[in-house]
């Protein structure tokens, strides 16, 4: 279980405001589950990402993962990133292998966890081939096999497909279900499409910003549908799919339209 | 019956060439090679020297012609220069430039690294550098000598400062271009500090850091002139100083080519250097 407790994150900004970037969230993500986070920029998705990731303290609260609090990045938690950041100088396989390669794995050993991790990402044609040679789909895939390798308890996705165009995107998240699915990671996804929301996880919390907070909670198995029945049309294009992604494009316009009153 | 929807079956017989190869207008040089016309400005510059000096324009003391420089070169080669051998010459100036390069990235590189990654070691090795490095090398000649005396450490010491400053600052600007999101990547598969320097810092910072050693090399060969002002018998500089007292343009005009030559392979070496180290450098 990676619990979230009273989680709060104060900011100063260059010209001295302070910013609530976190107020108070309090989530629990239990383990194989798929958490997406939604909102408007600045609502504190990409804050609390990098709060759990260890990348920054928290100014009140805590973040425990399986009852250890998080104080450090660290190879239990894999982080998946918006801008891909494999290494330029490094190929496909040894980018894939960095994790193991730093927790000392033998050389043998990182090849054959990493030629699995490729053929099940789809890129076992490309181990040697280096960052600069891929497309931006496949980086991504690359990215997330590194974050794999290192076999972390948790995922970490910081908007991974927000960079893609929508046809690869598609095939990224039925790509994302399919690796879920296969190895039951707890996944923490944050994204600002309602549809991708919907469509991956089996919890989505809708955050507003100015202070960050959840407004509100679904709990879905559009996810659990798809993993067992492969059809992502027949899901998408259902009546139940559609009415909620009209709810939550309501309540994310309405969390807009109310910051703009009170401003 | 829609004329619009009517798809069109009229085609022009297209001519044998086969079609027009086209590109994306660029701006700028964009890639294309420019070496042709740096050959034929090579080649114009020569003529124009051969003319000028055949058209007795300005007198040969001043300006020798090329056969006089080629035949100059040829003496030189035979039976060396002031004593010396022109191997001994070269020797002497490639010695200089190479130990001085030596120790300069030995030590310029670690510094800089150092700089770009402690507030601490930035802080307090600014002030040296910063006051020291846009001083000419000709300027500190003279402490030089004070201090070392006219062997070849006051030579070496003066190419080692004036080649430091270059590497130390780009292994420093190196760090400064290392993303944060490449920190923390790193950090969330487990590295510890000492893995994030020597698998991350270093080679992000590899790229800057070939650039700056390719800069000093530079500033090492136009510092070696002033080098060998001191007292010295061998080197390159020492024959162009030697030359010029005696107003024997031809031997300075082949130090000068010597030196040309040299520095020109110098840098094709640090960008052989590059292109087996740094393949990546441009294509992120």
């Amino acid at each position: 279980m990676l619990t979230i407790d009273h989680a709060s994150v104060t900011f100063k900004t260059d010209d001295g405001r302070t910013v609530h970037a976190l107020d108070r969230v309090s989530l629990d993500i239990p383990d194989s589950g798929f958490v997406v986070a939604l909102g408007a920029s600045g609502c504190g998705k990409s804050t609390l990402l990098n709060a759990i990731a260890g990348f920054l303290p928290l100014s009140s609260g805590t973040i425990a993962l399986n009852g250890r609090p998080v104080a450090e990045p660290g190879a239990d938690r894999g982080v998946v990133f918006q801008k891909d950041t494999l290494l330029p100088w490094k190929n496909v396989i040894d980018n894939v292998a960095l994790g193991l390669k730093f927790s000392g794995v033998s050389r043998a050993e990182q090849t054959r966890r990493c030629e699995d991790l490729l053929d099940v990402v789809g890129l076992s044609d490309f181990a040697r081939a280096f960052p600069y040679e891929l497309s931006g789909g496949m980086r991504q895939r690359v990215g997330i096999a590194r974050a794999l390798a290192a076999d972390p308890d948790t995922l970490l996705m910081d908007e991974p497909f927000g960079a893609l165009d929508s046809l690869t995107r598609e095939q990224m998240q039925e790509f994302l279900v399919s690796v879920w699915a296969r190895t039951g990671k707890r996944v923490f996804f944050i994204t600002h499409s309602v549809e991708e929301a919907l469509f991956l996880g089996t919890h989505v919390i809708v955050m507003s910003p100015r202070p960050g907070r959840i407004v509100a909670r679904f709990d879905l198995d559009f996810v659990r549908r798809f993993a067992q029945t492969g059809d992502s049309r027949a899901i998408k294009t259902s009546a139940e799919f559609n009415s909620l992604r009209e709810e939550i494009r309501a309540l994310l316009h309405g969390a807009h339209e109310l910051r703009s009153v009170t401003q | 019956m829609s004329e619009i929807s009517q798809p069109s079956t009229v085609v022009t017989a297209l001519p044998e060439a086969g079609p027009k190869i086209v590109a994306m207008r660029g701006f700028g040089i964009s890639g294309r090679p420019t070496l042709l016309i740096s050959l034929a400005t090579a080649i114009a510059i020569v003529c124009l020297w051969w003319a000028v000096t055949r058209l007795g324009v300005v007198p040969r003391l001043f300006l020798p012609t090329p056969q006089d420089v080629l035949t100059q070169f040829g003496a030189i080669a035979r039976d060396g220069y002031a004593g010396a051998s022109l191997g001994e010459h070269i020797y002497a100036s490639l010695f200089r430039i190479l130990t001085a390069a030596g120790f300069a990235i030995v030590v310029a590189i670690p510094v800089g690294l150092l700089m770009g990654l402690s507030r601490w070691a930035k802080g307090i090795l600014d002030v040296p550098i910063e006051f020291y490095w846009p001083l000419p090398p000709l300027a500190y000649l003279p402490l030089m000598i004070i201090w070392l005396g006219i062997g070849e450490t006051s030579k070496i010491t003066l190419l080692i400062l004036a080649m430091f400053a270059p590497i130390c600052l780009s292994a420093q600007a190196g760090v400064k271009a290392l993303p944060i999101e490449r920190v923390n990547a790193a950090r969330s598969l487990g590295a510890s500090r000492l893995q994030l320097f020597f698998h991350i810092v270093l080679p992000t910072a590899l790229p800057e850091i070939l650039t700056g050693v390719r800069i000093a090399l530079g500033v090492g060969w136009s510092t070696l002139v002033a080098a060998e002002l001191i007292a010295s018998n061998r080197g390159i500089g020492y024959m162009i100083m030697s030359a010029s007292q005696f107003l024997a343009t031809d031997v300075v005009f082949v130090g000068i080519a010597l030196i040309a030559v040299c520095a020109f392979a110098f840098g094709a070496a640090v960008k052989l250097v590059e292109a087996l180290l740094v393949p990546w450098k441009g294509r992120t």
